[in-house]
């Protein structure tokens, strides 16, 4: 009975969380639809009228278009990787050491998730204005990084409490020194919170447009495009970048789960070596 | 061991005051040090005039979307041919409001962010001016320009004599209409009707939706007063209230007109293109419609005002125009451009809300500011704003 | 001089980060604080620095019910997102084996794609007439001649859906370190599902959980786009009317002191939930071993 039970349990969390994929798909199973959407003015028209792979065939012929996307995602990448080591050095430093101005630090990590958009990004407009940095993709990078640090610290923090540190200990109790310790031990322990919190940073930076509207020039990133195009009609190719993004992101992963799929297979079907045969007795020989 | 209290509470409640104190007291030494004020332009001082000279080198223009026809050949590649200028033209401006917030801390400072023309909305170039972040035009240097420009559009209030603004094109606002599900919307009174009770978007921009309603009831924005916006105000208040108003839209009511989530919108004319729903329209209201253009200006700190103004010039020749006019398809400002187009395509120069004549517009009004002083402005702005967010 | 060093190495580690945040946050941050004592206004003179705090109170009482509005509607996207996002988490981390990646940049994915498709893509799937809004009119969940457009519940879905990977990361992050085995072991030892999951599962979630609500409540509440585009008057929260006061209205003093008075009650409200929720879980205060 209690196995009928928790069989019946274990399905339900599987089928919850297959809706629950379905649902955070919905959007972009919809965009890509109506990337095939037939239109007659090129631009996306909210409604269904006849497949064409038109859109599919000129993908890349809207300049501006191509070149917000990589804007972006150029902006997206090395935000990303910087907010992600600051962040996780940060996290390190907040949970692993006992040290003073910690309540300053909290308070500089959670203000800016809590400060309006606009706020940040009037106020960071005036202060580059004062430094006097060029407004640009320098201009852009610095911002994404401030709002993307405090994300990071957060993430990356709530995977190094609790953690186990006896596997730190042995390997310190083994004569490892510490950096190799965190660089053999730590560091891939943390990986699931590191690469979480970089795709957090990924998506804050690539779909953020007031702070990026204020501070970003004349450059334009993918957000400030389609806020731009939206207002007389969103040409059809931004729905097929955009699903062309999700699926280039997804077969991506893939083929590196793949990879690695394929390494461990080959480990497992080379032969193991034959053990050199010793000169030593074997305790039957010598029973014997 | 450090030396503090094991207790974190005091720690925090410590540092968190030190903070507070270090703030305050940033604040007072700021506040002794200087007295300068924020923002408050240029206001008052003489307004430089925008040199013309050899026109070379490099031009940053500032425009809405889709103002520019597309494609290799687009007028922006005929200018830097005829000229050797190389363009840079950006489509950063996406509402007159965000635009002016992002652009005033560098306007302030007498710079423009490489920009040496943008195009925005004539109250918003009026403001502009009056901030003292504007040039002036020197007529003479634009002759192309003010040989072409249509009659109705070389004296208006905002700027009577044309010295700190060019039209790039017009526009009108009227009502869009669902005419399967609403035939009979004529007026933009009959958007208060209760039977389109949730059925019906207005724009948020106070100069548009305002003046409408105004007009509607038989008052001439031009005459209005501070007690009339107020009035209509009041009443835009009560419709939303009730449910009658869906929400208040940018362009975004397109979407909900093609879904049929609404059945009239407050809309622009050139919009009609893009919505691509056969059964709407957009129609002019039985009272008139209200007239705007979006105006190049040169603001202070432009590198390059000789290639603006070269520019400017450019544009108003009949044939380049035709190209922008057949691709945007809103009220172009140049004459003669009709003429042009109709050798292109006859349909296109018969088009009322692209040439409207005079008969179709005779009711129509330009799109006026809220009367009265500094003041009044501000009041009547805030009284709109706090109807939008549901304030008071 | 080890000693001095091992007590150094925390502020390096937190330096660089420490830094760009002093220098492209604490400073705007603090010119805007001074900007919210200002008085005066654009188009008169420009503002000058009064010690107003007048701007202050005047924010408060004059937005005081998109200030709630702002709280409910965070609060409620912060429950849903929860209740959708852990069991989420739990079957990607514990259930997906060598998949668990490629799943979990399958449902973040979409968040890369700009915010104003997704919201378009959303006000398609929900129009009046769309059939999903008739199968929601048939549950009942919605009123025979109501909408799901520009009503509080679709600015509550927007906020929802926009903030779930906010809220699905950190407790994957969390979630992934536990060794199923502990579980098997406490079945074992005779605990039922439910004990196995609040006794094992539970705690060791509990600072993802922790930090999944704080980055999911703390940037909702200053939201102004979902109430924007998928809202109508009634649904107005504290950023929509910031977004007004500063561009609209031009009253910078106001717009800044109604971040601050935003920006303090976030924190109040966060400081009361840690305290409730115990800050061991967020602030993980651990010692390096001497």
């Amino acid at each position: 009975m209690s196995e009928a039970w928790s069989w019946l349990r274990r399905n339900a969390l599987l089928l919850y969380a297959a809706l629950a994929v379905l649902y955070m798909l919905l959007p972009i199973l919809v965009i890509g639809l109506f990337s095939f959407d037939q239109t007659s003015t090129g631009k996306l028209d909210y409604r269904w009228s006849g497949l064409t792979l038109d859109y599919w065939r000129d993908a890349f012929d809207d300049e501006s278009v191509n070149e917000a996307m990589i804007t972006s995602i150029q902006l997206a990448g090395l935000s990303m990787l910087v907010a992600t080591i600051v962040g996780t050095l940060m996290a390190l430093a907040l949970v692993r050491y006992q040290f003073r101005g910690r309540g300053v630090s909290n308070l500089l990590i959670v203000l800016p998730m809590a400060t309006p958009e606009i706020v940040i990004g009037a106020a960071l407009l005036s202060m580059f204005l004062i430094y006097g940095l060029e407004l640009g993709f320098t201009t852009l990078f610095i911002a994404h990084v401030m709002f993307s640090i405090s994300f990071v610290v957060v993430v990356v923090r709530s995977r190094l409490i609790g953690f186990d540190r006896s596997l730190e200990e042995a390997a310190a109790d083994l004569g490892a020194p510490p950096l190799t310790t965190f660089r053999t031990i730590t560091l891939p322990l943390m990986a699931p919170g590191i690469v979480a919190a970089s795709l957090l940073a990924f998506a804050l930076s690539i779909d953020d447009f007031v702070i990026s509207n204020f501070n970003s020039g004349t450059t334009e990133t993918f957000p400030l495009y389609i806020f731009g195009v939206s207002l007389r009609g969103i040409p059809v190719q931004v729905n097929v970048l955009a699903t062309l993004l999700f699926l280039v992101t997804v077969i991506a992963i893939a083929l590196v789960l793949w990879q690695q799929r394929r390494a461990e297979r080959m480990a497992d079907v080379r032969p193991e070596p034959e053990p050199q045969e010793t000169l030593r007795p074997t305790s039957r020989e010598v029973a014997a | 061991m450090s030396n503090t209290s094991d207790n974190p509470r005091a720690v925090r409640l410590r540092s968190a005051l030190a903070m507070l104190v270090a703030l305050v007291a940033a604040l007072a030494i700021g506040a002794c040090g200087d007295d300068d004020t924020v923002g408050g332009g240029n206001g008052g001082g003489e307004a430089e005039v925008a040199k013309a000279g050899p026109v070379r080198g490099e031009l940053t223009i500032s425009n809405w979307p889709a103002y520019m026809d597309t494609g290799k050949e687009n007028t922006v590649a005929e200018f830097e041919d005829a000229t050797g200028v190389e363009v840079d033209y950006v489509e950063d401006v996406n509402d007159n409001a965000e635009f002016f917030g992002k652009l005033r801390p560098q306007l302030e400072r007498g710079q423009s962010g490489g920009r040496s023309i943008f195009v925005v909305t004539d109250w918003m170039a009026k403001q502009m001016y009056d901030l003292g972040y504007l040039q002036e035009l020197d007529h003479d240097d634009l002759t192309t320009v003010f040989d072409n420009i249509l009659p109705s559009l070389e004296s208006p209030s905002f700027d009577p004599e044309r010295k700190f603004s060019v039209p790039w094109q017009s526009g009108m606002t009227g009502i869009m209409v669902n005419e399967e599900l609403a035939p009979d919307i004529r007026s933009v009174n009959d958007l208060f009707d209760p039977k389109y009770k949730g059925k019906v978007t207005m724009l948020s921009e106070m100069r548009d939706t305002v003046p409408l309603v105004m007009k509607a009831d038989g008052v001439d924005p031009a005459d209005a007063d501070k007690q009339d916006w107020l009035d209509a105000i009041e009443k835009l208040r009560e419709a939303a209230e009730s449910g009658q108003i869906r929400r208040f839209t940018g362009n975004d009511y397109n979407q909900d007109m093609t879904n049929e989530n609404v059945v009239a919108a407050i809309g622009w004319s050139g919009d009609t293109s893009i919505i691509e729903n056969p059964d709407v329209s957009w129609r002019m209201p039985a009272e008139g419609c209200i007239l705007w253009s979006d105006n190049m200006v040169i603001p202070n700190g432009a590198p390059n005002t000789a290639a603006a103004l070269a520019w400017m010039n450019f544009v108003y020749r009949p044939r380049v125009q035709a190209d922008i006019a057949e691709y945007v398809q809103y009220v172009t400002p140049v004459g003669g451009v009709d003429d042009v187009l109709r050798q292109r395509d006859p349909e296109l120069a018969d088009n009322q809300l692209i040439f409207p004549d005079e008969q179709f517009t005779a009711d129509c009004s330009t799109q006026p500011d809220p009367p009265g002083s500094e003041e009044d402005q501000q009041e009547v702005t805030e009284a709109f704003q706090d109807m939008i967010t549901g304030q008071g | 001089m080890r000693r001095l060093r091992r007590r150094l190495v925390p502020y390096g580690l937190l330096g660089p980060g420490a830094i760009w945040l002093l220098l492209f946050f604490a400073v705007p941050m603090y010119f805007m604080g001074e900007m919210a004592l200002r008085s005066g206004s654009l188009d008169t003179g420009g503002f000058t620095f009064s010690w107003e705090w007048a701007n202050f109170s005047d924010a408060l009482s004059g937005s005081d019910e998109q200030i709630v509005r702002s709280f409910v509607y965070a609060g409620l996207a912060t429950v849903i997102a929860l209740a959708i996002a852990y069991p989420l988490a739990y079957a990607i981390a514990l259930r997906a084996g060598r998949w668990k990646l490629l799943l979990l940049f399958a449902v973040v994915a979409p968040f890369f794609t700009t915010y104003l498709i997704r919201t378009i893509a959303w006000k398609t799937i929900l129009a009046d007439a769309s059939p999903a809004v008739d199968v929601l009119q048939f549950l009942q969940l919605v009123p025979q001649d109501g909408r799901v457009l520009a009503t509080g519940g679709a600015v509550v879905a927007g906020l929802t859906y926009n903030f779930l990977p906010f809220m699905i990361l950190p407790i994957y992050a969390s979630l992934e370190r536990m060794d199923v085995r502990l579980i098997e072991a406490a079945k074992d030892l005779y605990a039922s599902s439910t004990k196995a999951f609040l006794k094992v599962t539970l705690p060791i979630s509990a600072p993802g959980i922790v930090a999944g609500i704080l980055l999911t409540f703390i940037p909702a509440v200053g939201d102004y786009v979902n109430a924007l585009l998928l809202g109508g008057t009634g649904q107005s929260m504290v950023g929509n009317v910031i977004q007004s006061l500063y561009l609209q209205q031009r009253d910078y003093p106001e717009a800044a002191a109604l971040s601050f008075v935003m920006m303090l009650a976030i924190l109040a409200v966060v400081v009361v939930y840690l305290r409730v929720a115990g800050t061991g879980a967020f602030i993980g205060d651990e010692e390096e071993p001497a």
